[in-house]
This record gives structure tokens, sequence and C-alpha cells, in this order.
């Protein structure tokens, strides 16, 4: 009896990416007909792969798939739509320029005398799903022109009219106002009581204890258990989410914070999707000193950095560094204030991929004049710096003339530090410093930035990975839904399960006791 | 041989056998549509610096210095874009403003007294001063307005070249001739000869290989060339990092402008007794295949710039000595663009280059903190 609700059996799955990262530790998953289903875990705990693996956009390297009780392969999105399995994801896959129901009828499409496109069948077809289930669209309209909330309907839309029965959305209300996704929540009941089958990724507490029957908890890659969603508190859940498997530590005299470097006063954002990114973010960062801010990602860290770079612009709230007003500043400005950013995306703003490792280490200083003789380059001054950089910060490398995009991972990010380091900044921000890098390019960053902030330098570290914000700050902040929601002078008592509840929005401090980190 | 040159060796390589099988094309073309296709081949092949008398082959050295002459302008055209690409700015407006600088070249030649020397100094800054102006118009509307360069150039082609016939005809036009034409340039404007044969080759050659110096020097030994190379690369890297991107943006399309409006001046005072061009020179559109066959890297602009002038003389050849059209060039450089184009092209050993590079590098490294390993 049991046995015969399971639509879905995932046995044994382990995932080897090419680059040795192992996604998956032997997960087992299952999914029972007509229920909603959570699969809950941080960044990089191994959800998305393996709703890939389902999905047939990853093989597992090793496990066994049942669905219905029979074993499959599924080898790629195609066979598994034929299964009756469908994904959203979290970055739409859809065509900007064509309207909802071409979108819908994507691949698809109904046709005049197999030559042309039926557009009136395709609206046809889009208006009839849509009312049969209950999404609201607007067949006509170009998807360029609609809002999120009805882009994720259309997604959702597409994979019904292929006849899916199992429904896979990867992150669903990350995108969504709190009113698009109550509106998301309704349909999605609305789904399940028509006998859909819903798997619903995601890291947020309420949301899967609002609408959720069963739910997956991953950790570093292995399946935590399953829960009965009733029957599991929320402090239970986080404890199973962010705990530590290995308790890493990094060794640092106590720092000696002086005078203010890094003043930042209620800081306003709002994004384009009319989401309040940043809600009055006041703090401070010292000399001496390393302050963290932990959160689970999505949480207006990313809008803060950018803030603090000029990579976007503030609604409202002013930006001090060194006593200098850095909003609206162009970044060379920014940079001679002593600033200087270890970005999160290193692809992005980190690197030139197809420079050399010489071209990159310099970007920020080539204009100095020691590099420069006359009208020329001072070849001889730029090659001897280069090759100090690549021997401090031990980047593993053939030349300095290899493009960096031949690197490793580890050692493109030691490119990055190295340039970002190297400039005796009186503060660095560090986004993410080590994620997605090996163990020992990881140490290596770790012990620059402790080196740097005892010798005088303010560091901010934003990091999701709870270790890391730990046990390399001094003292802490936690994000969550835009707003500090703590403060920690002191990391040293800080233990995980205390840290869950603040990141995952169920405690929050005072007022006062967040003020404290403005040093007033 | 190390890893980085063989990947080098492998690009020359690779760029050659794109060259030879477009020419295999045209040969297959040409022996579906010929009466004649060996004397086409013959023309088309050997042409350009060969002449077929009774007697035999003889090396035509006349032709050869009619090909260099004609490389002059697009060494310029081809440099300009050049600088303007590795901006990632897809400017094509080298088209108008050659002509351009061809017409403010051949009015200061007219219309100024000076002594020669300085007159040809004149006329060539004059109309590298105008030509960086009239580029200041895209790289403005770009940098303040976000309009595409590519759009905004492209169709100010037309508009400069529509000005400058207006002018010609109701200000500057010679009266006395039948056809519309400036009066004749001062014979101190002149650039001359190398070797006074008639093949007007001049010493705009040699000032183009100058050029080929400094713009390499600029683009790889300046600062701003490495900043103009860092915003074509990744233009969010180079904001980043503190590089002015606008200025940046604006800089390269000047520089492209001089370019142009000096080649234009070049040729026009070279090749040329008056203003005559009553349409666009077309030497803007070769300066962009060259560009591309020289994978926007200056040095290899004159060669090149030979192989597309080469070839021009080869087609006009077999079209006069056979029943091939002239129209073959177009399909033999569609045919080169698309092999050069295709990044897949012979990518397959070219992976099997990287990934032996790869192990072995790796080898090395294991070899080495193991050795460091036991001395510590």
């Amino acid at each position: 009896m049991e046995q015969e609700n399971l639509v879905v059996q995932m046995k044994g799955i382990s995932k080897v990416y090419p680059n040795g990262i192992a996604a998956n530790r032997d997960v087992n998953f299952t999914l029972r007909r007509g229920e909603i289903h959570a699969i809950m875990g941080e960044n990089g705990a191994g959800k998305s792969t393996l709703m890939k693996i389902l999905f047939g956009l990853e093989q597992p390297t090793s496990g066994e798939i049942l669905v219905n009780g029979e074993p499959v392969v599924i080898n790629s999105p195609n066979k598994a739509i034929s299964l009756g399995i469908g994904m959203v994801h979290q970055h739409f896959m859809l065509v900007p320029s064509l309207t909802v129901a071409e979108n819908i009828v994507l691949g698809m499409a109904p046709t005049k005398s197999r030559v042309f496109v039926d557009y009136k069948k395709a609206v046809e077809i889009a208006e009839e799903n849509a009312t049969r289930f209950n999404l609201r669209i607007d067949p006509n309209a170009k998807v360029v022109d609609i809002p999120v909330g009805m882009k994720q309907k259309v997604e959702i839309l597409k994979a019904l009219v292929r006849g899916a029965k199992i429904l896979i959305l990867d992150e669903p209300t990350a995108v969504l106002t709190t009113q698009e996704t109550s509106e998301l929540f309704k349909e999605l009941i609305s789904l399940k009581e028509q006998g859909f089958t819903i798997v619903f990724i995601s890291h947020k507490l309420k949301e899967i204890k609002q609408i959720t029957d069963r739910l997956t908890i991953m950790r570093n890659g292995k399946s935590m258990g399953v829960y009965e969603t009733a029957s599991i508190s929320e402090e239970e859940i986080s404890r199973l989410m962010v705990g530590r498997d290995v308790v890493l530590e990094v060794i640092k005299d106590k720092a000696q914070p002086s005078e203010t470097v890094l003043k930042v006063r209620d800081l306003e954002y709002t994004d384009r999707w009319n989401k309040k990114m940043l809600d009055k973010v006041s703090f401070s960062v010292r000399k001496g000193e390393i302050l963290g801010i932990a959160g689970v990602e999505g949480n207006g860290q990313r809008e803060l950095v950018e803030m603090l770079f000029n990579l976007n612009v503030p609604d409202a709230g002013t930006v001090y560094a060194n006593g200098k007003s850095l909003i609206g500043m162009p970044q060379n400005i920014i940079r001679d204030q002593g600033v200087s950013l270890v970005p999160e995306d290193r692809m992005t703003y980190g690197i030139a991929d197809i420079a050399s490792i010489e071209e990159n280490v310099i970007s920020d200083r080539f204009g100095e004049k020691r590099f420069n003789r006359g009208p020329l380059f001072n070849m001889r001054e730029i090659h001897q710096e280069s090759e100090t950089l690549i021997v401090d910060y031990r980047i593993l490398a053939k030349s300095r003339k290899q493009q960096v995009k031949m690197l490793s991972g580890g050692n493109i990010q030691k490119v990055v530090v190295a340039r970002e380091l190297s400039s005796q900044p009186t503060l660095l921000i560090a986004d993410q410093p080590t994620r997605g890098i090996d163990v020992g390019a990881t140490e290596f960053i770790r012990n620059q930035i402790v080196e740097l902030s005892r010798n005088g330098s303010g560091v901010l570290l934003v990091s999701a990975d709870l270790n890391e914000v730990i046990e390399l700050s001094d003292s802490l902040i936690v994000m969550y839904g835009g707003k500090i929601v703590a403060y920690f002078e002191d990391t040293d008592q800080l233990d995980d399960i205390t840290m869950g509840e603040y990141m995952l929005g169920l405690k929050h401090q005072t007022e006062e006791e967040i003020a404290k980190v403005c040093y007033e | 041989m190390s890893s980085d040159r063989r990947l080098l060796l492998f690009n020359l390589l690779r760029g050659a056998a794109a060259i030879f099988l477009a020419l295999l094309v045209a040969t297959a073309l040409i022996f579906l549509s010929s009466k004649e296709p060996l004397t086409a081949l013959k023309y088309l092949l050997l042409g350009p610096v060969i002449s077929f008398k009774s007697t035999g082959m003889v090396f035509n050295t006349v032709s050869f210095l009619t090909i260099l002459a004609a490389m002059t302008p697009t060494i310029f055209s081809g440099l300009a874009v050049c600088v303007m690409f590795s901006a990632s700015q897809f400017n094509l407006g080298g088209e108008g403003v050659i002509m351009l600088g061809g017409f403010v070249g051949a009015l200061l030649g007219i219309y100024l007294k000076l002594n020669t020397g300085l007159h040809q100094v004149v006329c060539i800054l004059a109309a590298a001063v105008v030509g960086g102006l009239v580029m200041l118009i895209p790289a403005l509307l770009k940098v303040k307005l976000g309009a595409s360069e590519m759009v905004t150039s492209l169709m100010m082609n037309y508009i400069i070249m529509f000005i400058i016939l207006h002018f010609l005809n109701f200000t500057f036009a010679d009266r006395s001739k039948g056809a519309t034409q400036s009066f004749p340039f001062e014979a101190t404007a002149k650039i001359p000869e190398i070797v006074s044969n008639g093949t007007k080759l001049t010493w705009g050659l040699v000032i183009a290989l100058i050029f080929v110096v400094i713009i390499a020097l600029f683009m790889y030994r300046t600062k701003w060339g490495y900043a103009i190379r860092m915003v074509g690369i990744n233009q969010s890297f180079a904001q980043y990092s503190g590089i002015q991107v606008g200025m940046i943006i604006v800089l390269s399309q000047v520089i492209g402008g001089m370019l142009s409006g000096i080649g234009g001046s070049i040729e026009m005072l070279g090749r040329y007794n008056t203003f005559l061009w009553r349409e666009l020179p077309g030497y803007g559109w070769i300066g962009i295949t060259v560009a591309i066959l020289a994978k926007n890297n200056p040095i290899f602009v004159p060669l090149a710039a030979l192989f597309i002038a080469y070839l021009d003389k080869g087609c006009q050849l077999m079209s006069i000595n056979s029943d091939v059209p002239f129209e073959m060039i177009d399909i033999i450089q569609a045919a080169i663009f698309l092999f050069f184009a295709a990044e897949q092209f012979l990518a397959k050993y070219r992976q099997r280059i990287v990934v032996r590079n790869a192990q072995r590098d790796l080898a090395l490294q294991e070899a080495a903190v193991s050795r460091e390993g036991k001395l510590s």
C-alpha cells in the first residue's frame, strides 16, 4: 500500500562533479503522491543537484531512481517530462520577446497546415490551462513586460501543459514579494488538491511550515532525514540545517579595534521587483577588527556590498569610509580611500578571464608612477610586481603570462586576493572569499585576512558559510530580510543553534542591542 | 617547445588552414562554373605577382608594387578597427571617416599654401583631428545615452558622405571639368612615390608601417592600451578595478577616428590629384576584414592587409582574363570568415593540446610539492 503511493524513489544517490566536488553523498529521497515536499538546506547543501538529477539535467555517479515503482534512467529533461516530471528553475527559462502563450507552447506549438504557428490556438491552449489550474495570466502579453510573479506562473503552466504530474520548484519564493508569495501558495495548494505532487526547494522556515506536508533536510550533500512537517519544530529544522559537521579553528590574537574606518547609516534599497532588500541598515567597522555579516544568502548581503563599492545606488542612507562619502563615487576614488573588495562573483567582477595573471593583478594600480616611464609602461617593474605577488600569494601557475581562466578556482581567487590585499587597504570588504575553492586555498586566504586585520586594517567579512563567519570574525552581525537582526560583540561564545535561529528569522534582538554595532 | 608557443603555432596554422580551405571552396566553385577553370585559377593565385608571357613566367614587379600600394589605406583602417574592437566597441564608422579624412586632406591640399613637407603634415594632422572629433559622436552617444555605437556609426557613414557630396557639388567643384571633382592639389601637398614608376606606391606605406609599430606599442605597452583591452575583455571588471570605463570607450573610438582620418588623407594625397570620391571608398569595410584576420593584434595587420590586397588583385585579373566574375572575391572572403570565426574549427585538436598541457603541469606541480615536502 505504502509502496504504491510513492511516485518517486531515489535510492543511494551520489554525485561527484568533474571538479571533484561531491554534491550528493548517498542520498535517499521519496515522494508520496499528492504531497508538497520541501527540500531544505543551505546553499551548497546539494538540494539543487539532487533535483537536477531527478529532472535529467545531471547524471548521478551512483544510485537508483524509481518512478511509479519502475526503475528508470533519466538522461535528459525530455525523458523526465515524458515521465511526468516538470521543473521550474530559479532563473526563469523563458523567451522574453515572445508572448506568454507562445512561451507556453514553445516546442510543441499547434500549427496550421503543419507549417504556420496557429497563434489563436496557442492562446486558447494557454487560457484553457490557466483556467483549469487556476493560474491567472495574460496570454497575449510579452514575457519581457510581465512581473516576476506572472513569469513564474508561466513557467508552472509550461510544465503542466507538457503533462507534468510532479512539479519541482527551485526556490520559487526567492524572487517574489510577500503578496506574490501568498498567491503562489494558494495556487500550489489548489494544484495539490487536484492530485499533483510538488517538490519545494527552499531555506525559508516559515514558508515551509506553512504549506508543506513533509520535508527532507540536506547538509553538506547528505540527507539529514525526512520529517512530517507538523511534527518537527522550527528550531529543530534550523539545527539540522545549519549545524556544523567539523568545527574549524582559526588561530588569531584578540582584536585591538581602534578608530572607525567604515560608517554605514540607514541604508535602504528596494530592488526593481519591488522587494525591500535593505531596510535601515546601520553599522560601523573599526580598524584592527573583522566584522562578520552572517545570514542565509539573499537577505540583503549582496546588495549591501554593492552599495559600499558603488556598483549600485541605495534609495537612502549614507556610507563613509575614512570620513569620505562613497555613494555615487567612481571606483578609483573609492579605492583611493583605501577600500578594496574581494567580490562575491569573481568571474564577473574579480578577473578578466582571457587576460594574463600579470594583467589581472595590476588592474587597480597600473596607472601608478612606478609602473610607467613617460608614456610607456615600465615592464620591468610590472613583471617584478606580478612575480612577487605570484610567490607571496602562492598562485600555482606556469608563468605570469598564463591566462587566468586556465587556473583552478582556488588559484583564480588567489589572484583576486593578491590584488585586493596587496594594495594595503584600510578597509577590506571580503564577500564570500572562500566559496567553492579547495581547502588549501581557503586556509591560506583566511590567514591572509586575519593577518591584514591584525596589521591594523578594518575587515568586513560577508559569508554564508557559518563556520567561516564565526571563526574568522571578531564580532558579528546577522542579516535577515534586509535587516540587521542581531549583533554579537564577541564570537567566542556563539553556537550554531543560536545563530541558526537568528539567520532563519526565528529570533531578533532589540534595537538597542543592534545599535551597539554603530559604536556611538 | 613551450606549450604557450605550441598554442600560438597552432593558432597560426589554424589561420593558414582556414585560408587554404576557403581557397579549396573557391576552386571547387570555379571548376563547377567556369569553362576555363585552370586559366581562372592561374590568374587568381599567381596573377598578382607573375606575368604569363609566351617565353614563360616572369615576376611582375609593377603589379607587386601596386598591391603594396593598395595595402596602405587598409592598414590604417585595420588598425583603427583593432583599437575599437579591442575595447569591444563595434564602431563601423571607419568608412565615412576615411572619406572625410580624404576630403579634409584634399581641401587643405588645395587651398593652403605651405612648403612641401610641412604641407603634407598639416593636411594629415588636420584629417586626424577631424576624424577623432567625428568619432566623438557615436562614442558620446554610447556613453551618455547608451545608444549602440554600431547603429549610430553605421548611419553616420551616409550622413558624412552626403555632407561631403553637398559641399563638393556646391562649393568646391571645379566647374571647368566635365565630372564633379575638386580643383587639383598643390604639388607641395602630394605624398611622393617611393619609386616613380606609376605604381603610386608612396611613402604613405612607410608611414602606415610606422603606425603599426606605434599602435602595437600603444595597445600592449601603455596604460591606455591596457585599459582599452581590459574594458574590452570584461567591462564590469574594469569598472570595479577603478578604470574609468566611459572615458576609455570614448578614447578607443577617438583613436579609431584619428587613424581612419590619417589613412583617408594619405590615400587621397598619395594616389589622387583631385578629390573625386563620389561614394564611400570601401576601405573601412576592408579594415574590418583585416582586423578580424589579424585577431585585433596590430602586428598582424600588415600581413592581413597584404593578403586581402593580393586576393583583390587576383580576382580582378581572373575576371579580366577568364569567364569567372570578380564577385568570386566575396565568396572566398565569406568562406575565410566562416572558417576563421568558427571557434570549433579544429577545436578537438586544440582541446587535446590544452588537456595534455594541463596534465603535464599537474604532474610537475605534484613533483614540486613532494620535493618540497621531503626538504622540509
